[in-house]
């Protein structure tokens, strides 16, 4: 076991190398976005402090309480860009021209070859930038040292559930001719994820939550870390994070059954 | 060849043109509605539920003059402005340079711009056709104030306009295609800052006022914020607005047309 996780660890140094490599020789685009990624964050901020100029609370929360869901959500969101975010671009690309066979040739895990191929080296200068603010806002919530330990596991699960929706998602393309408007479907998920829970409401809370379940992947870690008698979302989350991997190595293997390449 | 039958000759490799991109438009209908009206649909939904939350039950909650039904309704023409003069991408610009396709525009008898903006025009009235419907359901079941006709035809006339400023400032970002590996980063870039600075996530009347009086030089608050006064019935910042985006499209027409002249002597034709 040891010994393929060692692997596969190697493998992925390799792809991290050679993605860097490659996108730094477009320096101007390596510019570019980050300064998108700055624009993003700022003006995402800079929204929310500008409604709080004129409210009290937003819900139950005030402007240092969803600040801080906010900036959790938005350092999610730095590490899909980093770590998966062009793959499925790529992945949508690949199987239009026919070219994820020899993606799903590899002798690998064809979810690790397909989604963790690319990665974007230019997400990883703001990350410092992003994860300041993040626990700026931290201290003003007041978070304990257990809050802050446990900080590194939430977003980590987070990241899990976001990507495995993803995943789930992106295997429609397989049954599509262009599976690209499959990416702009994710980018809406995103957005509805970025925003606390309880701005939705009754029906449409209950879908985003068990159904299409984007609303765990920052509402259930931060309402546990500013109240821990919330934990009943957490836990939820945990357990959807279990269903979805079944479902994905399920519906993977039926998707790729489904690949018809489009070059032979 | 006279001049009228040069004229009427061109008429129809537009009129082709168009058609020709309508068919491209809604060939893969569900990437058309992903892409270009499902974004739209889904930053409104998230407004109208955020705007819910900060009002909840309070009838009496008047922020900045707006009450929760100003407050829909401003986010229903932002919806509407958006939709009619955000919506062109300008996707297939940057990649016929990329790609080497331009080639083809440097032989036949209708120029790179020529077809691009005929595509445009065709994105245009499929655009106007959904805002058209998507105005008529939420007329239907009352969610809109309509403060009267004129103002609506002002407004529409005012918002194509705007199309217009954006398709040259798109077209911007598509040629720096000869430069760029990717422009999609620009385009991104343009409208995350677009918005932001408005009003189209939350009104001006929210923003300190330091803020406003500087964007107040900029074009950005006549790309969506005027515009949503004129449909809601004021029409006082019109002519400060039609000259401002007026400079400003003439202004990034000369720059294309630059930037066109300076990149074609860059390029290489790949694939050839």
């Amino acid at each position: 076991m040891m010994e393929k996780v060692g692997h596969y660890w190697d493998v992925y140094k390799k792809f991290v190398s050679t993605s860097v490599s490659v996108e730094t020789s477009f320096r101007t685009s390596f510019i570019l976005l980050i300064f998108m990624d700055l624009f993003f964050f700022f003006s995402s901020v800079g929204s929310v402090s500008f409604i709080y100029d004129h409210v009290a609370n937003i819900g139950p929360w005030q402007k240092d309480q969803l600040l801080f869901f906010l900036t959790f959500m938005l350092m999610i969101d730095n590490l899909h860009m980093m770590i998966f975010s062009q793959s499925f671009w790529e992945f949508s690309f690949n199987i239009k021209s026919g070219q994820l066979d020899y993606v799903i040739l590899k002798p690998m895990n064809t979810i690790f070859s397909v989604f963790f191929r690319h990665f974007r080296a230019s997400s990883l200068f703001n990350t410092p930038l992003f994860l300041g603010f993040l626990i700026h806002y931290g201290i003003k919530v007041n978070l304990s040292l257990f809050d802050w330990l446990m900080m590194p596991l939430f977003l980590i699960l987070s990241l899990v559930l976001l990507i495995l929706i993803e995943f789930i998602l992106s295997t429609s393309m397989f049954w599509l001719t262009d599976g690209i408007g499959i990416n702009f479907l994710r980018m809406q998920m995103q957005q509805l994820a970025r925003w606390p829970n309880f701005i939705y409401q009754g029906f449409i809370r209950k879908v985003l939550t068990v159904l299409l379940p984007v609303l765990l992947i920052g509402s259930g870690p931060v309402h546990f870390l500013l109240d821990k008698n919330q934990w009943q979302l957490l836990a939820t989350m945990v357990l959807v994070i279990f269903v979805l991997v079944i479902i994905l190595n399920w519906i993977w293997k039926v998707g790729l059954r489904n690949y018809d390449s489009a070059s032979s | 060849m006279t001049t009228g039958d040069a004229i009427k000759n061109n008429f129809s490799k537009w009129w082709i043109t168009i058609q020709i991109s309508w068919v491209k438009h809604t060939a893969y209908r569900l990437n058309f509605f992903l892409q270009i009206i499902g974004p739209a649909l889904v930053f409104f939904f998230v407004k109208y539920n955020l705007w819910s939350a900060i009002y909840g039950a309070d009838d009496s909650l008047v922020i900045k003059g707006f009450n929760f039904e100003g407050m829909i309704n401003y986010h229903i023409w932002a919806f509407v402005v958006g939709l009619v003069a955000q919506g062109h991408g300008s996707w297939n610009l940057a990649e016929d340079i990329r790609l080497g396709r331009i080639s083809s525009y440097l032989i036949y008898p209708f120029n790179f711009w020529e077809f691009h903006t005929a595509s445009w025009l065709s994105f245009q009235t499929i655009q106007m056709f959904i805002a058209a419907i998507t105005l008529g359901v939420i007329a239907f079941f009352d969610l809109l104030q309509f403060p009267g006709w004129n103002f609506f035809l002002i407004g529409v006339a005012y918002t194509l306009f705007i199309s217009l400023f954006w398709f040259a400032l798109q077209y911007l970002t598509g040629v720096m295609a000869f430069w760029l590996e990717e422009t999609w980063i620009l385009r991104v870039m343009l409208s995350v800052v677009s918005y932001f600075l408005s009003g189209a996530i939350i009104p001006l009347d929210l923003y300190p006022d330091w803020l406003v009086n500087i964007l107040n030089y900029t074009p950005f608050p006549y790309l969506v914020y005027y515009p949503i006064k004129i449909f809601s019935g004021e029409t006082s910042s019109l002519g400060l607005g039609l000259i401002i985006i007026s400079i400003w499209t003439v202004v990034i027409a000369l720059i294309n047309h630059l930037v066109w002249k300076k990149g074609i002597k860059l390029y290489t034709a790949a694939g050839m």
